[in-house]
């Protein structure tokens, strides 16, 4: 596939399953986000060619994880199968229970945690408990914003006693060089942590060297859409010095039997 | 085909590697080869990190028969004669083909205001020189003033970052010497509202290659939903009037 002339020509990635396991909607108070809404996130996934994405409201990892849970759920059920969803706890709420989120069928694919925005609460603690029992039971992708080292670190831990489920460590640790080496040590001793490629601040080079540390098949395709444009981490994977079956693995492949697409 | 020109890019063995990141010229020419980056501004990391002159020297004697990198130089105010006074510099910096400076009042621990760079900013201004600085050298409230400060010099904030939208605009609204360096400005649709509301002329395409990636810069700007013409002034035409302005 002549991935370049597809990048020049602004085409869309026909022929090739792109899945971003990596998503929101909704407005964030940290910055603007620019066409924030599920229209605008599905008008991008068309102009780049892009399957499906899974998506978390940014409001159910702040503010009311009850209205943006159901705002979650609600675009998933607008766009079936463009739009999947994560759906988060507040570990706060004792009252937080996720169950019935999975228990009609919808779009809803798995749990979004983010560490820092729960009061920097450990991802081991306790009152994490149910949710991670719930996602061990159902096989369900967890995905993590992983970007400081006590977040990976925690997550190692979740993930070996919970084997069952799947855990992503958003951002693949890439921030400081200890917080990268602690998320290629998860790959290496759990079998069900995976990396994504969602990173502002990428380099040229970085695909190249997190598949060289971690094998391809355990990174995944993410964006932070709309968050990031994700022309951006698209574009450079797409034309980094990876083959063909490893870009498509990393694109869709491996996300489509974790989140059974 | 769309041309490239690179507001940003350096060269030169540095402090920070990470991982897997380009290391070398030939690395950065390759990766501009790639995608079809014509043409890039270059500093020397040895200036930007330690030593300002011995870092510009080395740009000169590692560029030499290059045309494929614009020079820039790192600059700082002259205290203590530590650094060359204007009438010194300029000179300087045609003989040695230097078209733009890059202030780091961050790395260099110096002020930004008058009493500190007030006469070489005016040097500058007088030769059309643009000067170029990253955004976390300072912040949002200096970045300001030192457009306000020094309304007829070009300022090219260059690694502004998405989450920076409610600062740059202000600025744009009242600074029009202020321009937007596009490296980490991956805000989602970015580009097509930033041309809306403030036009394409004010934003520059820059990679700061090999902190950042310039593949995902070329994407962002090919993928933008804006004219051909807008895209062309991002992706050079911006940095190269800036560039042909200059008259040392």
């Amino acid at each position: 596939m002549n991935w370049e002339e597809y990048v020049i020509n602004a085409r869309p990635f026909d022929g090739v399953f792109i899945f971003d396991v990596h998503g929101h909607i909704g407005n964030y108070h940290y910055s603007q986000v620019v066409d924030s809404d599920a229209a605008s996130v599905v008008h991008t996934l068309d102009k780049l060619g892009v399957d499906g994405i899974c998506v978390s409201n940014m409001m159910q990892l702040s503010s009311d994880w009850k209205l943006g849970n159901d705002m979650t759920r609600a675009a998933t059920e607008k766009y079936p199968n463009r739009i999947y969803g994560y759906v988060s706890p507040n570990p706060f709420y004792e009252d937080c229970d996720l169950r019935p989120y999975f228990a009609q069928k919808s779009g809803i694919r798995g749990i979004k945690i983010h560490g820092c925005l729960d009061r920097e609460m450990p991802l081991d603690d306790v009152r994490y408990e149910r949710t991670y029992e719930l996602s061990n039971e159902l096989h369900l992708p967890v995905l993590y914003h992983a970007w400081e080292t006590w977040e990976v670190k925690c997550a190692i831990n979740v993930a070996k006693r919970y084997p069952d489920a799947v855990f992503i460590l958003g951002h693949s640790g890439f921030r400081e060089y200890d917080t990268k080496l602690a998320a290629i040590e998860g790959c290496r001793q759990c079998e069900n942590i995976y990396l994504d490629t969602a990173v502002s601040g990428i380099y040229d080079g970085a695909f190249e060297w997190i598949v060289s540390k971690v094998g391809v098949d355990r990174v995944v395709y993410g964006s932070d859409l709309a968050f990031f444009d994700c022309c951006h981490t698209l574009g450079q994977l797409v034309t980094c010095k990876l083959s063909d079956d490893d870009k498509e693995k990393i694109l869709g492949l491996n996300a489509r039997a974790l989140f059974r697409l | 085909m769309l041309r490239f020109v690179d507001a940003q890019c350096t060269i030169g063995r540095r402090k920070e590697y990470r991982e897997g990141s380009l290391k070398t010229t030939a690395d950065i020419l390759e990766m501009m080869d790639r995608c079809h980056i014509e043409k890039a501004i270059a500093v020397h990391s040895v200036a930007l990190e330690d030593d300002v002159m011995q870092g510009n020297r080395m740009l000169v004697e590692e560029t030499e028969g290059n045309s494929r990198f614009l020079r820039q130089w790192s600059v700082i105010p002259s205290t203590f004669g530590e650094f060359l006074e204007p009438e010194e510099l300029l000179p300087e910096m045609k003989k040695n083909q230097i078209s733009s400076v890059r202030l780091s009042p961050n790395i260099y621990h110096h002020s930004l205001r008058p009493y500190a760079i007030g006469k070489l900013m005016h040097a500058l201004a007088e030769c059309h020189v643009p000067v170029f600085m990253d955004a976390w050298q300072s912040d949002w409230d200096s970045i300001y003033q030192l457009c306000q400060d020094y309304p007829d010099n070009s300022i090219v904030i260059t690694t502004s970052g998405y989450e920076y939208q409610r600062q740059i605009a202000p600025i744009l609204e009242t600074c029009p010497n202020f321009f937007v360096g596009m490296n980490r400005y991956v805000v989602h649709d970015g580009i097509r509202l930033f041309c809306k509301e403030y036009g394409a002329e004010r934003l520059v395409f820059e990679t700061a290659m090999p902190y950042y990636s310039a593949a995902a810069g070329v994407a962002l700007v090919h993928y933008a939903e804006v004219s051909e013409e807008e895209k062309e002034l991002i992706a050079f035409g911006n940095v190269m009037r800036l560039i042909s302005e200059v008259n040392l």
